[in-house]
C-alpha cells in the first residue's frame, strides 16, 4: 500500500508557493488536488496534454471519412443528378464542416474520459473531501527510501508554508 | 495556461470559496418552494396539451394543420426557428465568451447551456412530426437500404439541417454535462443523504479534481469551444439556407445567413436575459449574478438590435434596389404594409426600436425594465419568422393561388406544449443540478471579488 503525505492549504496562491518551496527542496510533489484549476500549477508539475493534437486528428478523420461516404454514395454508388448540379458537388463541404465537428468533438471527450478513467458510476474516495468544496491539497509520496528525517523535513516545510494541517493518508485515489 | 485578468467585480459580498458551494447548492437542498410546484404543475398541463396535438397531428394527419397548397409550412417551421434561436445563446453564450475569454460568462453559462439544450430539444420536435408519417422518420438519414441503395439529396439545406442541429445537441449537451462534473463531485463529496451520493456520485463518474485531470479539462472545454465556435455560426446559416435557396419573395437573398445568426443570438440573449433575472430573483443569487452582468447582456442586446435594424432596412432597400417586381410586391405590399402589417411592425418595434432604450443607463440599471423589454425581444423575434414564413408563402408569383393561414387549435396546442416542455427542463434544471457553475465561479472569485482577506494583500 502507498501512503501520501498531505498538506491541506486555504489558499490557491500559499499552495503555489507552498510547490516551489518543496521543489526547491527537492521534495518530489506527486499531486495538487483542488476545486478549481489553479493557474500556474500545470508548468510547476510539468504535466502536459496532448489532446489538441488528438483532436485534430479526428477532425481530420473526420472530414476525409465524410467526404469519401459523401463522394461513394454520389458518385459511384448511386449517380443521380440533383438540380443540373455536377454529382462531386461543393455542397459536400458543408456537410463535411459539420460533421468533421461532429467526429472531433464526440471522440475528444471519449478520450477526455478514457484517459480520465471516468465512467457513470465510479466509485472514488477522496484523502481531503473538503478538496472538492475550499480546501488545496498538496501529495507527496512517500517511498520506502525515505528517512524519518526526510519525512519530517517535508512536514517542515509543508508548515513553513503555510499548511493548515498536514496528514498521511493510504487512500488510493487515483485508481 | 488559459488564464486572463478581469476588470472590475464579478462576485459580490466578500464571499469565501465554500459561501460560494454553500450559496449555489442551498436551492437544491431546500425542500422546492410553492412556486416551484406551481410551475411545474402549469409547465405539465400545457406538455400535457401538447401532447393531445401531436396525437392529433400523427393518428389523423397533417390536415388538422391550417396548411394550404401554398402556405405549406407554417407554425412548425416558424417555432422551429423560434426555439433553435433561442437555443444559440447557451452556446454563443458559452464558447463565445470562453474563446475571446470574457470571464463574466462565469455565472450565466450553466444556465444559458442548459437553457440551450431545453431549446434545441423543443426545436426538433417540429421537423419530425412536420414529416406527418413519423414512423418514417429514418429517411431522414443516409442508411443502407434496398432501394438501390439510394441516398438522401446531399444537396439539399433540409438535409444539412438534420446533420447541424444533431451535431449542435450532440456537442451542447456534452459541454454541458462535462462542465458539471466537478459541481456534481462537490455534491457527492458533501451531502449527507445516501440516495443522493449514490445519483450524485454516479453522475460525477469519478472526479476527483486532481491537477492532471483539470489540466484534461480546461484543455477539452478549450477544444470543444475552438470547434463550436463554427458550429454556432454554421447551424443557423444552414436553417437560413431552408428559406433562402428557394426562389420565393422575400426568401431569396443572400443577407439571409448573417441576418438569421444575429437573429440567433438576438433571441438567445433575450431568453437569458428573462431567464437569468427569474434565477437570480427566487434564488437570491444577485451577489454572483450582478447587476454588471445583466447591463453587459444588455450592451450586447442593444448592439445586436442595431445589427437587426439595418438587415431590416436592408431587406427593404434591396427590394427596392433589385428591380425585381416580386420582391418589391413582397416587401412594400405584403409586409410594410397590407394584411400582415401588424406582423410586420410588432417585428420592427419589438426588435429594433425598443431595444434601444438600453442606450440609457437608467434603464439598464431598472431590472423590471430589463425583463419586459426582455420579453418583447422574444415576442419580436417570433413574429420574426412569422413575416418571414407566411407573408412571402401567402401570396407568390401567381395571383390565382394565393391563400390565406391561419393556425389551428392542433397547431397551437403544439407550440404552447414546447413551451411546457422546455419551462419542465428548465424548472427540473433549477431544481436538481447546480444552476451556476461553481468551479468556475470560484476560479474568478479572486480577481473579481471584494473579499477582505484577498484585497488586503494587494
Amino acid at each position: 500500500m502507498r501512503t501520501n503525505i498531505i498538506g491541506i492549504y486555504e489558499d490557491d496562491e500559499v499552495l503555489l508557493k507552498a510547490v516551489d518551496k518543496l521543489q526547491e527542496n527537492g521534495v518530489k510533489v506527486a499531486d495538487v488536488m483542488s476545486p478549481f484549476p489553479i493557474h500556474g500549477i500545470f508548468e510547476r508539475l510539468n504535466l502536459t496534454t496532448r489532446m489538441p493534437l488528438a483532436t485534430f486528428l479526428y477532425g481530420a478523420f473526420g472530414t476525409i471519412s465524410v467526404f469519401a461516404f459523401l463522394y461513394w454514395t454520389s458518385v459511384v454508388s448511386y449517380p443521380l443528378k440533383f438540380g443540373g448540379k455536377p454529382l462531386n458537388t461543393l455542397s459536400f463541404i458543408i456537410i463535411m464542416f459539420v460533421l468533421t465537428i461532429f467526429v472531433g468533438t464526440f471522440f475528444t471527450f471519449m478520450t477526455y474520459f478514457i484517459r480520465e478513467k471516468m465512467y457513470p458510476g465510479k466509485e472514488v474516495e477522496l484523502p481531503v473531501p473538503e478538496t472538492t468544496n475550499d480546501k488545496f491539497v498538496i501529495v507527496v509520496n512517500k517511498t520506502e527510501e525515505m528517512t524519518n528525517a526526510d519525512i519530517n523535513n517535508i512536514n517542515k516545510l509543508m508548515k513553513e508554508s503555510g499548511a493548515i494541517e498536514i496528514i498521511e493518508s493510504d487512500v488510493n485515489y487515483n485508481s | 495556461m488559459y488564464n486572463t485578468r478581469v476588470r472590475g467585480v464579478l462576485i459580490k459580498g466578500n464571499k469565501s470559496y465554500s459561501d460560494i458551494t454553500h450559496e449555489i447548492l442551498k436551492p437544491m437542498n431546500d425542500k422546492a418552494p410553492l412556486w416551484w410546484w406551481v410551475a411545474a404543475f402549469v409547465a405539465t398541463g400545457a406538455l400535457f396539451w401538447g401532447v393531445w396535438g401531436f396525437y392529433n397531428t400523427i393518428s389523423v394527419g397533417i390536415g388538422t394543420w391550417g396548411l394550404n397548397n401554398n402556405v405549406a409550412w407554417g407554425w412548425a417551421i416558424i417555432n422551429f426557428v423560434w426555439w433553435i434561436g433561442i437555443g444559440h445563446a447557451g452556446t454563443a453564450f458559452s464558447i463565445f465568451l470562453l474563446i475571446v475569454r470574457q470571464k463574466w460568462r462565469t455565472s450565466i453559462n450553466r444556465a444559458a447551456e442548459a437553457m440551450t439544450i431545453f431549446a434545441v430539444m423543443a426545436a426538433g420536435l417540429f421537423p419530425l412530426i412536420h414529416m406527418g408519417r413519423i414512423w418514417d422518420g429514418i429517411f431522414i438519414f443516409p442508411y443502407w437500404n434496398t432501394r438501390g441503395p439510394l441516398w438522401d439529396n446531399f444537396n439539399s439545406p433540409l438535409f444539412w439541417d438534420v446533420v447541424a442541429i444533431s451535431t449542435y445537441l450532440m456537442a451542447s449537451a456534452v459541454f454541458w454535462y462535462v462542465g458539471m462534473i466537478p459541481d456534481f463531485a462537490t455534491i457527492r463529496e458533501r451531502t449527507t443523504s445516501k440516495m443522493k451520493k449514490k445519483i450524485y456520485g454516479a453522475l460525477s463518474f469519478g472526479w476527483i479534481g486532481n491537477a492532471r485531470g483539470w489540466l484534461r479539462f480546461e484543455t477539452a472545454a478549450i477544444l470543444l469551444g475552438g470547434m463550436a465556435a463554427p458550429l454556432v455560426v454554421s447551424v443557423h446559416s444552414i436553417v437560413s439556407m431552408d428559406f433562402s435557396v428557394s426562389v420565393v419573395p422575400g426568401w431569396h437573398t443572400t443577407i439571409f445567413p448573417p441576418y438569421f445568426v444575429v437573429g440567433a443570438i438576438f433571441s438567445g440573449f433575450g431568453m437569458v436575459l428573462t431567464l437569468m433575472i427569474i434565477l437570480r430573483k427566487v434564488y437570491k443569487f444577485k451577489d454572483i449574478v450582478t447587476d454588471g452582468h445583466l447591463d453587459a447582456i444588455t450592451r450586447i442586446l442593444v448592439f445586436v438590435s442595431l445589427i437587426m435594424g439595418t438587415a431590416y432596412l436592408t431587406e427593404l432597400f434591396m427590394a427596392w434596389y433589385s428591380g425585381n417586381e416580386y420582391e418589391l410586391f413582397t416587401f412594400m405590399k405584403n409586409r410594410v404594409t397590407g394584411e400582415y402589417k401588424f406582423a410586420y411592425w410588432t417585428m420592427i418595434t419589438c426588435n429594433a426600436i425598443i431595444p434601444q432604450l438600453f442606450w440609457i443607463k437608467k434603464i439598464r440599471k431598472n431590472i423590471t425594465m430589463v425583463f419586459i423589454i426582455s420579453i418583447f425581444v422574444n415576442i419580436g423575434m417570433w413574429f420574426e419568422r412569422y413575416v418571414i414564413v407566411v407573408t412571402s408563402l401567402s401570396k407568390d408569383f401567381l395571383p390565382a393561388t394565393w391563400a390565406t393561414y391561419t393556425p389551428t387549435i392542433t397547431e397551437i396546442s403544439i407550440f404552447i406544449g414546447t413551451i411546457g416542455l422546455f419551462l419542465l427542463g428548465v424548472l427540473m434544471f433549477f431544481r436538481f443540478v447546480p444552476t451556476i457553475a461553481i468551479s468556475e465561479v470560484k476560479g474568478v472569485l479572486k480577481e473579481t471579488t471584494t473579499h477582505k482577506s484577498f484585497t488586503d494583500e494587494d
